[in-house]
């Protein structure tokens, strides 16, 4: 499909994350952008909501004792039952459906992320089986979105997109057909890693790689994949395929992602490699300790949150500071200070799931530190687009002002 | 088609427009760059072609994935560069085109370089 035949309908379907675009000749009423803005409002709530509760209820796990407002509540303990729906399918797949659909530029594509959003919601308010159904839905339209996108580029990263949304599917699927969220969780994380594998091979491209790539990479999607599967019937295989294919996944992406070359230029770009080089070691880390775990060894918190922290969030460390501008129109000013978060994050991290042990006392420390790190990450991101409005204090078109700051052309010359 | 002279420079991509415009154009566009590989968007090779016909300035231009949620805000950019370089009231029309597809050997030298080819 040739993308210019969408033009004309795009000014409409950004008007749901934009509510004004310079090449739209900001013809829209003020009703309309007062629905959007609402809209606007709504979705950050929901998002919001899932990945604060997720959290508290992530701490709660930990055995952190969070001040909560009201003992009658009931989202406090759908928080500690479904921490794993809550961080992966309502608060990831919300944001990952934004993203996609603001590439794809239709407004349809925007029912995924709201129907996401919504089953956070119903689960917070105590219909965790309406949220796995809507989780479903929301999943259903996901896959038709990745379709439409292998419909435009039909490449092995597109493909691999709309893969990942599969695994989406059938994770949320297993959700709704069973109360054991066990068997989904794998699924959930493969649709994360396969999301982010897909989005870094196509980086991959701006490198020169040699014969069997692709093929080294399409193995290891396939263990995670039928690793996945397999741990539903046999947890102790399917773990250790799965393991083994993260641990496949992390050498791949250390040996072949643009990050070893980018990490050499300055700034946002130099970041955002550190933090995808140091997902990777998580990765890695990940793919060990789940091996690990499905021998038999006591270390589950550590598969999880290695995988889950280590390797998803580091990513989502990485690409934020270029994600929101594109969906919300929000510029930021990179500084130095977001490896502050970061180093947070890791350094918890590791508290968490190697001092702590062997210092026989609990989760609790390391966990409080990883939420700490993702709040100081969102007021750094608070922050920055603060640092940039002020910078720039007078815009007479939202989207016709400049990016501030652009990273420094790479270190090295020809 | 117009009847511009042609570029006194050689842009690395298809310029139809007045000589003296397209230096800073390509200056301008230069200034665009994806955070994500350091590079600018014409170093990328993303940039497929530049019409300057009176007031009226079309880039056409390409993303490497039609997954890639940023190609609005680098067309903003686009726009943003541009219209500090020319006179005002030149308006600037992005055209987002998939076909030919982007390919690696659409990258300079300087960027292949940086890549490691």
């Amino acid at each position: 499909m040739d993308a210019r035949t969408d033009e004309p309908a795009s000014a409409i379907v950004h008007g749901l994350v934009m509510p004004v675009m310079a090449t739209q000749g900001s013809s829209s009423n003020l009703g309309g952008r007062a629905l959007h803005a609402l809209l606007r409002a709504l979705s950050l709530a929901a998002i919001g909501s899932a990945l604060l509760a997720g959290i508290v209820g992530g701490l709660l796990r930990a055995g952190v004792a969070v001040p909560l407002p009201a003992a009658e509540a009931a989202w406090p303990a759908q928080a500690v039952l479904g921490h794993a729906f809550l961080m992966m399918s309502a608060f990831m797949g919300s944001v990952i459906g934004i993203e996609r659909a603001v590439a794809v530029k239709h407004r349809a594509a925007f029912a995924a992320p709201l129907l996401s959003m919504g089953a956070g919601v119903a689960l917070l308010t105590g219909s965790p089986r309406a949220a796995a159904w809507l989780a479903v839905a929301a999943a259903l339209v996901f896959v038709g979105v990745n379709l439409v996108v292998v419909e435009r580029q039909r490449a092995p990263h597109t493909v691999l997109l709309l893969l990942g949304a599969l695994a989406w599917l059938v994770g949320n699927l297993l959700l709704g057909l069973s109360p054991n969220a066990t068997i989904a969780i794998p699924w959930w994380f493969s649709f994360l890693v396969l999301t982010i594998a897909a989005e870094r091979l196509e980086m991959t491209r701006l490198m020169r790689c040699r014969r069997g790539t692709a093929a080294a990479l399409y193995v290891c999607i396939a263990g995670v994949l039928l690793g996945a599967a397999a741990f539903a019937v046999s947890p102790i295989e399917g773990g250790l395929l799965f393991g083994l294919a993260l641990i496949g996944l992390a050498a791949w992406l250390v040996a072949f992602d643009i990050a070893r070359r980018t990490i050499a230029a300055h700034g946002l770009s130099r970041y955002m490699a550190v933090c995808l080089l140091l997902g990777y070691g998580w990765l890695g880390i990940a793919g060990a300790v789940w091996m690990g775990t499905s021998l038999g060894h006591p270390l589950r918190d550590m598969a999880l949150h290695a995988l889950g922290l280590g390797f998803v969030v580091s990513m989502m460390l990485a690409h934020a500071p270029v994600i929101l501008p594109a969906v919300a129109r929000i510029k930021v000013d990179f500084g130095g200070f977001f490896y502050v978060p970061l180093a947070l994050l890791l350094g918890s991290l590791v508290w968490r799931l190697f001092v702590a042990p062997l210092q026989g006392v609990g989760p609790g420390a390391g966990a409080l530190g990883n939420a700490l790190a993702i709040a100081l990450f969102a007021l750094t991101m608070v922050g920055a687009a603060v640092a940039w409005r002020l910078r720039h204090p007078v815009r007479p078109r939202c989207a016709a002002a400049p990016a501030a700051g652009p990273p420094a052309p790479p270190a090295r010359s020809p | 088609m117009n009847d511009a002279a042609p570029a006194l420079a050689q842009p690395p991509y298809p310029y139809e427009g007045p000589a003296e415009f397209a230096v800073p154009v390509e200056s301008a566009l230069r200034q665009v760059v994806d955070p994500e590989v350091a590079l600018s968007i014409v170093d990328m090779g993303l940039v497929y072609g530049v019409r300057v016909e009176g007031q009226q300035v079309q880039v056409r231009m390409t993303m490497t994935s039609a997954a890639c949620p940023v190609g609005d805000v680098i067309g903003a950019d686009v726009e943003a560069e541009l219209g500090a370089v020319l006179p005002p009231g030149h308006e600037v029309e992005i055209e987002w085109v998939w076909e030919p597809a982007w390919t690696p050997e659409r990258m300079s030298p300087r960027a292949r370089s940086f890549m490691g080819w």
